[in-house]
């Protein structure tokens, strides 16, 4: 009877696993389809693979558009961990006026639609030629990306003990020797996660990407957005680009792991 | 900003850091806060007034602004485009929400098992949360492809009627509401994981022991530990459902017939493709009101659950 349960338990794992590998195996498996077999009813799931619709995607703007993506998202993090861990620390470690009404002010950024934004930040890009560059998206995500890490960071520096701090100040350390030489390399695993959610955020975000660029900084999302061609939808192509763009996220998040509850609910639970 | 105001929050450190204060000090604290602040304040709340601001004008982009007052306001109240967004948005929302929320417990608890692998496993169901929403909605178009999809083909192997997913209004509605749960379940389930890595082992024991009924378990010793993260779970999924783009957007570009298009796609249809920039910030500011609603009711509810749990003020 326990084994039973055992067993029953742990086929219903495999089965909740299969309902969410599938769909991405699938799109894996397309990516290695010719035209034909992508379109073949019913659908074929041996077939001879192909590399040409990578070699298509890498023909196209594909690599153009994930180096724009690149350069935005890492551009937003390193802005937005380096601001956030200032203030994140200050919040840990010094009690300010208002502090509490400040952090959850910051809390409520992650609750703004970003259709609400877009209005005004399409005029005053437009006003300032700033449109469909890189500086306008890496300025509209740190908005996002440092109201993150303020939470996510203060909650690491909350874990570091105090006496650390306390010793390097008796050995003559003023606060911001303590924060660089002490408190910043204590906090690094949690600066590497807060760094790749940010990335992972910034990489994925679509709304702000096609409301603000057109051509010269569109991001991946928003290349991959525009599947109707004159030729029709291009699925062979879209598959091997989607993998393409999927496979950094998948390295990312076996990087996180082991924090993607605090990544994932803005350091409220850990 | 009020640094110089700062009061020192615990003894030791604090004290030595206000000895050491004087004019340095006081520039390190301002160093702390007053970029961070000073750029959040010109990325959030400045658009936000102009915002309101241009929602009040007729303004489409290369003619002159018009005041108009809350005529924005009104032609968007007697829209029926609006009211069906807004139904469209509301109904995405209960139904994704609580699917997920039940289904996001069960998968929990299956999850909740050890056995060698169950780490590759998690990997697995966690993944397509962090996956770009626009890809997923992009590869799940694929499947559901009237002609050639892999969904239709699976259903009509077990015996099931062909869907015609993305054209009919309701299976259009229905499939925005499968993907959206497809990829958002595992956010429940992570949180309901963590939230059961918390429950005394002891308590098991004792409720095993005692031959406690699986519901009274549950009841009794699981939902105390599992109330917080869910409520928790509750705030985030529905806020971004409110707020829902990427997936029907891709999917179905809103259609048909305007089936799919939340208020979020219909203030960018104003922005982008009429141009009519006033109206798109109407539409906007509304999001934002239902998003607070939501939001204070769900955080009055969660305060209460949460005192002893997290310490810091929501």
């Amino acid at each position: 009877m326990k084994i039973l349960k055992r067993v029953l338990g742990v086929v219903l794992a495999l089965f909740v696993a299969a309902m969410f590998l599938f769909p991405l195996l699938w799109v894996v498996l397309a990516s290695f389809k010719t035209k034909l077999e992508l379109l073949a009813v019913p659908p074929v799931f041996i077939f001879q693979p192909t590399l040409q619709n990578y070699i298509n995607a890498f023909n196209s703007d594909f690599p153009m558009q994930v180096r724009n993506s690149l350069i935005i998202a890492i551009s937003s993090t390193v802005i937005s961990i380096i601001l956030g861990s200032l203030t994140a620390y200050g919040f840990s470690r010094y009690a300010i006026k208002g502090s509490d009404f400040l952090q959850f002010w910051i809390l409520s950024l992650r609750m703004l639609p970003a259709i609400a934004v877009v209005v005004p930040f399409y005029l005053v890009f437009r006003m300032l030629g700033l449109l469909d560059t890189h500086i306008a998206l890496i300025l509209v995500y740190c908005l996002f990306n440092i109201s993150f890490a303020v939470w996510v960071l203060k909650g690491f520096f909350d874990e570091i003990p105090l006496e650390l701090e306390e010793a390097a100040m008796l050995d003559g350390y003023s606060p911001p020797q303590v924060f660089l030489r002490v408190a910043l390399p204590l906090a690094r695993s949690g600066l590497a996660t807060t760094a790749v959610f940010c990335l992972i955020q910034s990489l994925n975000e679509f709304l702000l990407a096609v409301s603000l660029t057109t051509r010269v900084a569109e991001t991946a999302p928003v290349g991959l957005s525009k599947v109707q061609t004159l030729m029709g939808v291009d699925w062979g192509l879209l598959s091997a680009a989607s993998v393409l763009f999927m496979l950094p996220i998948v390295i990312f998040t076996i990087i996180v792991r082991n924090e993607l509850v605090r990544g994932m609910s803005f350091g409220r639970m850990k | 900003m009020t640094q110089e105001a700062m009061v020192s929050k615990r003894d030791g450190p604090a004290t030595a850091m206000e000895a050491a204060a004087g004019f340095r000090g006081v520039w390190w604290r301002r160093l702390l806060f007053v970029p961070t602040f000073g750029l959040l304040l010109l990325l959030a709340i400045v658009p936000l007034i102009f915002s309101l601001g241009i929602s009040l004008f007729n303004y489409s982009i290369g003619s002159k602004p018009i005041w108009v007052g809350l005529g924005n306001y009104l032609n968007m109240f007697t829209d029926p485009q609006f009211w069906l967004a807004t139904r469209v948005t509301v109904q995405f929302t209960i139904a994704a929400v609580s699917i997920e929320v039940v289904l996001g417990i069960l998968f929990g608890f299956v999850m909740n098992q050890r056995f060698t692998g169950m780490g590759i496993i998690r990997l697995i169901v966690f993944l397509p949360m962090m996956l770009a929403p626009l890809v997923v909605g992009l590869f799940w178009r694929f499947m559901f492809d009237q002609t050639f999809g892999i969904v239709d083909y699976l259903l009509t192997q077990i015996g099931l009627p062909a869907i015609p997913w993305l054209i009919d209004p309701f299976w259009a509605r229905v499939a925005v509401v499968v993907v959206d749960v497809w990829q958002w379940t595992p956010f429940v389930t992570l949180l309901v994981l963590a939230g059961l890595g918390t429950v005394p082992t002891d308590l098991l024991e004792a409720a095993t022991l005692d031959r406690a009924s699986n519901w009274m378990k549950f009841r009794q010793i699981y939902w105390p530990y599992l109330r917080f993260p869910l409520l928790l779970a509750l705030l985030f999924r529905s806020i971004d459902t409110l707020k829902m783009f990427d997936s029907p957007f891709i999917l179905t570009g809103g259609g048909p017939g305007n089936y799919t298009s939340t208020l979020s796609i219909l203030g960018y249809r104003h922005q982008i493709m009429f141009f009519n920039v006033g109206m798109a910030a109407a539409i906007s500011w509304v999001v934002v009101i239902i998003i607070n609603i939501v939001t204070n009711i769900l955080v009055k509810l969660i305060t209460p659950a949460k005192v002893g749990q997290v310490h810091t003020g929501l």
